[in-house]
């Protein structure tokens, strides 16, 4: 405005850049990678770099959609038994049709289905949105666990190709995360619909006054977030062969640690699509790096868990002295 | 509860305590079902020995019930309870005397509720992601400690605690678990800390302009949070007679689920110990009915599940006509 | 007195250069948002924009406004002003489709609208700048001027962002506004996210804009700024209502002004044939009477000395002395730091330098606990945020104050509760239920039983802001004469109040705020009204400014 303030803009710029949502995450990462580059050299080999992403695919997958979930101001604590109960709707399809294509679409519609009936209990049921997820993750993993009383269920090879194939030399879990990605790009960035995701949540109120279908928005991310467990659930089906009862207990957690990592605010309208794969991507290197350093398995979650609080603490600190600053 | 509209709370009193009504109801109503179609299950023997089972998530649910009022949540109770399984279990094993070890346990326990608080309280980061990263630093605390190994080594004495009957019949943690309630009870309804719990919850800030210290308010909560796990960890640890990393996992979701389907609103300033009881209760014992009636146990995380949004849709929709 | 108002700066008559920066021609038409007839720029003759006709509103049976006849011409800036719950919030309200006017008609072009909600409203072509910004704060500036709005498309489908950038740039260029359109709107000052308001509402070809004291939270040199752009408004046919306190930019920028007092409209008329003198006599009724009778009091000891108070962007440099059974009352305008001022002495936001001592010891003050513990209590202006807590009962929230009151052995005790609500609800003579929730109270009784709150504190400084704030007229003589027993208690009493009449009735030294200084105290009992009326507005009564 004043010429002060035009200057400062310009000079700012690089400080903008540094205040955007997905600065502090990459910048950790980046730095992550340089520490192991020097001191785990395996570290660095194209493999281990496309294995890291690849593990972390499924998460990956599912938090891109649970990110905007979390972005439009609600929370998605259902995907854990969801991607366990599609797996299952995979598995049963696969079984009995055979192939990919057609497992793939009746979990994605599965999950479509699921995600849909959290959406309708958040905007017509009017229920706060973790109770309503909480309540679908205990009632699909009950369904679960009676289902797979009878045992174990394994996927034939031919149906594990989403999980285990390469093409172009590239994993399928990496191509389908990329997809998503780009398609959750899209969507967020070239779509009314996804633009009034981020309004709603950055001010729900204003979001009103100015009348955006904050009910129709809302229903539509609960819904992606269903589907992407769907998709994500081939490839995990695939990658582990054999799913039980109790699979994929507890990764509602990690695809919700996931998105927060990445340096999207857990209430809303802050953050960035990209997101839930740098977060994804950094749990990926951090177990990565112990492994790699022969670090006992029981030490990964304690330092996971450790990590997680520093970096939210530390950014949390940063804003605090930037609000006293200014 | 009725007895304390004289001192009044008011609306929210007088929804909450005809929502116990209901709850209570409720709860009558299913025992006397599964009495009817479940023979043999009614018994005073049964009804008493599956508290045994309860207790321990009963115990995360007091301290629960505190939390979610003041508009907070801790999704890191399960982990808490096998950390603090473990460092008794493993203090012992390096030759600390068990009652010091259980000292130690409890004073972890506290520890790490106040961990939680002084992030939420200090730092001003949502609940939800302090006690999600805690959740993994806990468990893995307790991974670390055990380095994945049981202990159950364990005197005699100590295993009675969750393992002796009053009388043949009483277990022994249900009279410790009823004085519990009632003080958990009492300290909500009737003293300053319970008061100040609620306005937490209720706004935030007229209870800073009150003149009342939040930080510390969400510090007592969450260390009582820690306390209850501790307490809780003591009692499962006793009553397997066994420490290990993987104690109680997932145990915080249906921990919530019971407090939550007692009616205490997710976001804060409402909510009675009485409803956290009879949602316990009435989770626990359709469970444990049903898995008596040779249904599948697994059933029992559906209905719950179900119970919990069927509840809920039912609280807002029903306050949203009174209001 | 009118003799020394006549001249200077403050009654002249608008300025010139305003009249000249309005070309009748050169409309951009990215921005045209009607053809301005020809004498737009004449002012009583141009066009009727909007013609509210004895439009009313009440708010639980009370009239917040009623029987107000108001036109908005296309190129006009058409002030707004009267002292706080006049009503002129509302009746922006009610043009905004917030409210829907219970009698009367708005038309909009001489079509009569019913205005369902601010969507339909903006869809007319009014569009409100609020005094809090509602701006989606995460979002770019760009994206700001967009949401809500069909954005351009590129011919491969997606989004033109670089169109979009280029649009909101030109908007900007068009106001003379340097901004990077693609920093989030939290990254901006205040001044600078009002102006994306301003550019929200040109974009979506506003044609009549309501500004809420949009100067406000500004500097001089940026209230000079934006009213460059709204005379840059008007002559694009625009017409500007706006709603401010202050009275020297009532001359210097309105064309006309409407004065409202007690929900009516008292005047409209052109802004050069109004002097300060007849503008104040008209906001605050005549004869200037009060209407409280306060008994004589003499202060005793000094209870609480502040001095040199300060803290960055909210005041300056404050000192005062405030006396045992003394009522100070502080006035001046909303947003003079006022509030930031008791806040600070009471703990909520501490002060960055200077000194509090109470009954002659310095204290330091971190929190609000240490400041009740020294005796100093604060009764919020924000009587819903900040004070109640509206689902627990009376009892409750007087207890809540100091719950240590109500505790025997630990407990609180039921009996002692009762005993303390009956003793206030009938020294307060509160009325209604009180087991059911404070938020079903009237206003007047909530406030008593936010006063009961207090005084349950058993403070010996009470601050008090703006005690009367939407508080019925039989209430505030309760509330008034509480205040005043109390300070004939020897209570120590400031009183911060935007209503001049309640401040000259009540106190027996006046403070002036504004722009976080202290002018003062002026001393009464026989205070000039018109000297500190104008003091709140920043000029002295022989028309120099109060401060450089």
């Amino acid at each position: 405005m004043t010429a002060l303030d035009v200057a400062a803009a310009r000079s700012g710029r690089r400080r903008q850049w540094a205040a955007r949502p997905e600065f502090a995450p990459l910048a950790f990462l980046i730095l992550l990678a340089a520490v192991l580059a020097v001191t785990t050299p395996a570290f660095l080999a194209v493999d281990n770099l496309v294995s890291i992403v690849a593990q972390v695919a499924v998460v990956g997958t599912v938090a891109l959609a649970c990110n905007t979930v979390i972005l439009a101001g609600e929370i998605d604590v259902s995907t854990g038994s969801l991607l366990a109960a599609c797996s299952l709707v995979f598995g049963a399809v696969a079984n009995s049709v055979g192939g990919v294509m057609l497992p793939a679409l009746a979990a994605i519609a599965a999950g479509a289905v699921v995600g849909c009936a959290n959406g309708l209990l958040v905007t017509v049921g009017r229920i706060p949105s973790i109770i309503a997820t909480l309540g679908t993750l205990l009632m699909l993993r009950g369904i679960m666990l009676v289902k797979a009383a009878v045992g174990v269920i394994s996927l034939p090879d031919a149906s594990r190709a989403l999980g285990l194939d390469f093409q172009l030399g590239v994993p399928v879990p990496v191509l389908i995360l990329f997809g998503v990605y780009l398609a959750a790009e899209l969507f967020m960035r070239n779509t009314t619909l996804g633009r009034d995701v981020m309004a709603i949540g950055s001010n729900g109120r204003a979001a009103r006054f100015i009348g955006l279908p904050i009910g129709r928005v809302k229903l539509l991310c609960f819904t992606l977030t269903g589907m992407s467990c769907g998709l994500a659930a081939g490839v995990f089906f695939g990658q582990i062969g054999q799913l039980q009862a109790t699979a994929a207990t507890g990764f509602e957690l990690r695809v919700i640690a996931a998105v927060v990592l990445g340096g999207t605010s857990i209430t809303g309208g802050r953050g960035s699509v990209v997101a839930p794969v740098l977060g994804a991507i950094l749990v990926g290197v951090i177990l990565n790096a112990l492994t790699l350093n022969a670090v006992p398995e029981t030490f990964e979650q304690f330092i996971l868990g450790l990590l997680i609080l520093v970096a939210i603490s530390l950014d949390a600190i940063r804003h605090r002295v930037a609000a006293r600053r200014a | 509860m009725t007895a304390i509209s004289g001192t009044a709370i008011g609306k929210r009193a007088a929804a909450a305590s005809s929502r116990t009504m209901l709850l209570a109801a409720f709860f009558v109503v299913e025992v006397a079902a599964l009495g009817i179609f479940v023979p043999g299950w009614l018994t005073v023997d049964g009804l008493l020995d599956t508290s045994r089972i309860f207790i321990e998530s009963g115990l995360l649910a007091l301290g629960m019930t505190f939390v979610i009022i003041t508009g907070g949540i801790d999704l890191s109770v399960a982990s808490l309870l096998a950390l603090v399984s473990v460092v008794i279990g493993f203090s012992h094993q390096a030759g600390l005397p068990l009652p010091v070890a259980m000292v130690l346990g409890i004073g972890t326990g506290v520890g790490c509720g106040l961990l939680n608080g002084a992030i939420v309280a200090y730092l001003g980061l949502h609940p939800l992601v302090v006690t999600l990263a805690t959740m993994a630093l806990f468990r893995g605390g307790a991974y670390v400690i055990s380095n994945a190994a049981a202990y159950s080594e364990y005197p005699a004495w100590f295993t009675t605690i969750g393992g002796f009957y009053i009388g043949e019949v009483l277990p022994a943690q249900l009279p410790v678990f009823a004085v519990l309630c009632v003080l958990a009870w009492m300290i909500l309804e009737k003293t300053p800390f319970g008061r100040r719990v609620y306005g937490l919850g209720e706004n935030e800030q007229a209870v800073r302009f009150s003149g009342i210290n939040v930080a510390h308010l969400k510090l007592k909560v969450y260390g009582l949070m820690g306390l209850l796990a501790a307490l809780a960890s003591i009692i499962e640890t006793s009553r397997i007679s066994t420490s290990r990393a993987n104690m109680a996992l997932g145990l915080e979701l249906p921990v919530i689920a019971a407090v939550v389907l007692g009616g205490t609103k997710v976001t804060g300033g409402s909510g009675t110990i009485a409803g956290t009881l009879l949602g316990l209760l009435i989770l626990s014992y359709l469970q444990d009915g049903l898995q008596f009636a040779g249904i599948s146990s697994d059933w029992g995380l559906f209905i719950t599940g179900a119970l919990l949004v069927l509840g809920v849709l039912v609280n807002e929709n029903a306050g949203r006509n009174r209001g | 007195m009118g003799q020394v108002l006549t001249s200077g700066s403050i009654d002249g008559p608008r300025p010139v250069t305003s009249e000249s920066t309005r070309p009748d021609q050169g409309l951009e038409p990215t921005l045209g948002a009607v053809p301005v007839h020809p004498s737009a720029a004449a002012g009583q003759d141009s066009r009727v924009l909007c013609h509210m006709r004895g439009v009313g509103k009440r708010f639980s049976g009370v009239w917040a406004c009623r029987g107000i006849d108001l036109t908005v011409l296309a190129g006009e800036v058409h002030a707004v002003i009267g002292e706080n719950g006049a009503g002129k919030s509302t009746l922006m309200k009610l043009l905004h489709g917030v409210h829907a006017p219970e009698e009367g008609t708005i038309e909009i072009d001489g079509r009569a609208l019913t205005f369902g909600s601010p969507r339909d409203a903006e869809a007319a072509g009014v569009a409100m700048i609020p005094q809090e910004l509602d701006l989606f704060p995460d979002l770019s500036v760009c994206e700001n001027l967009y949401v809500g709005r069909q954005r351009p498309r590129t011919r491969f489908g997606v989004f033109d962002w670089a169109a979009m950038r280029r649009e909101a740039r030109a908007v900007f260029a068009k106001l003379g506004i340097e901004i990077d359109v693609r920093a989030p709107v939290r990254s901006l000052s205040s001044a600078s996210a009002q102006m994306v308001e301003i550019a929200r509402a040109l974009i979506r070809d506003a044609r009549v804009v309501l500004m809420d004291e949009p100067t406000a939270a500004l500097s001089q040199q940026e209230a000079d700024r934006l009213f460059a752009i709204v005379r840059d408004l008007c002559a694009r046919g625009v017409g500007v209502v706006y709603i401010t306190h202050r009275l020297e930019e009532v001359f210097e920028n309105a064309d006309r002004v409407t004065v409202m007092r007690d929900g009516a409209r008292v005047h409209t008329g052109p802004s050069r044939d109004l002097t300060t003198h007849s503008l104040v006599q008209m906001m605050v009724g005549r004869p200037l009477q009060k209407f409280f009778h306060r008994t004589a009091r003499s202060p005793g000891a000094v209870a609480l000395k502040v001095e040199g108070l300060t803290r960055r962007g909210a005041f300056e440099d404050v000192s005062f002395e405030l006396r045992k059974g003394e009522i100070i009352g502080l006035a001046g305008l909303i947003g003079a730091g006022r509030s930031e001022l008791a806040q600070a002495i009471f703990g909520i936001a501490a002060a960055d330098s200077g000194t509090i001592a109470v009954d002659g010891r310095p204290v330091s003050i971190k929190n609000a606990a240490t400041a009740l513990g020294h005796g100093i209590a604060y009764l919020p202006e924000e009587r819903r945020s900040q004070g109640l807590h509206l689902n627990f009962s009376s009892p409750w929230n007087i207890g809540f104050g100091n719950l240590g009151g109500l505790t025997r052995f630990g407990w609180v005790s039921p009996a002692q509760e009762r005993r303390t609500a009956n003793q206030y609800q009938s020294m307060f003579s509160i009325r209604g239920d009180m087991n059911k929730p404070v938020g079903g109270l009237s206003g007047g009784n909530q406030q008593k039983v936010l006063l009961s709150k207090l005084l349950f504190q058993k403070p010996d400084i009470i601050m008090l802001d703006e005690p009367t704030r939407g508080v019925d007229v039989g209430a505030r003589a309760e509330i008034y004469r509480i205040i005043d027993e109390l300070a004939n208690a020897g209570k120590a009493i400031l009183m911060i109040s935007s209503e001049l009449n309640e401040v000259l009735s009540m106190a027996d030294r006046i403070l002036v705020m504004y722009r976080g200084r202290l002018n003062g105290p002026y001393e009464g009992p026989d205070f000039s009204a018109q000297e500190i009326g104008f003091a709140t507005a920043g000029v002295r009564v022989d028309g120099t400014e109060a401060r450089p």
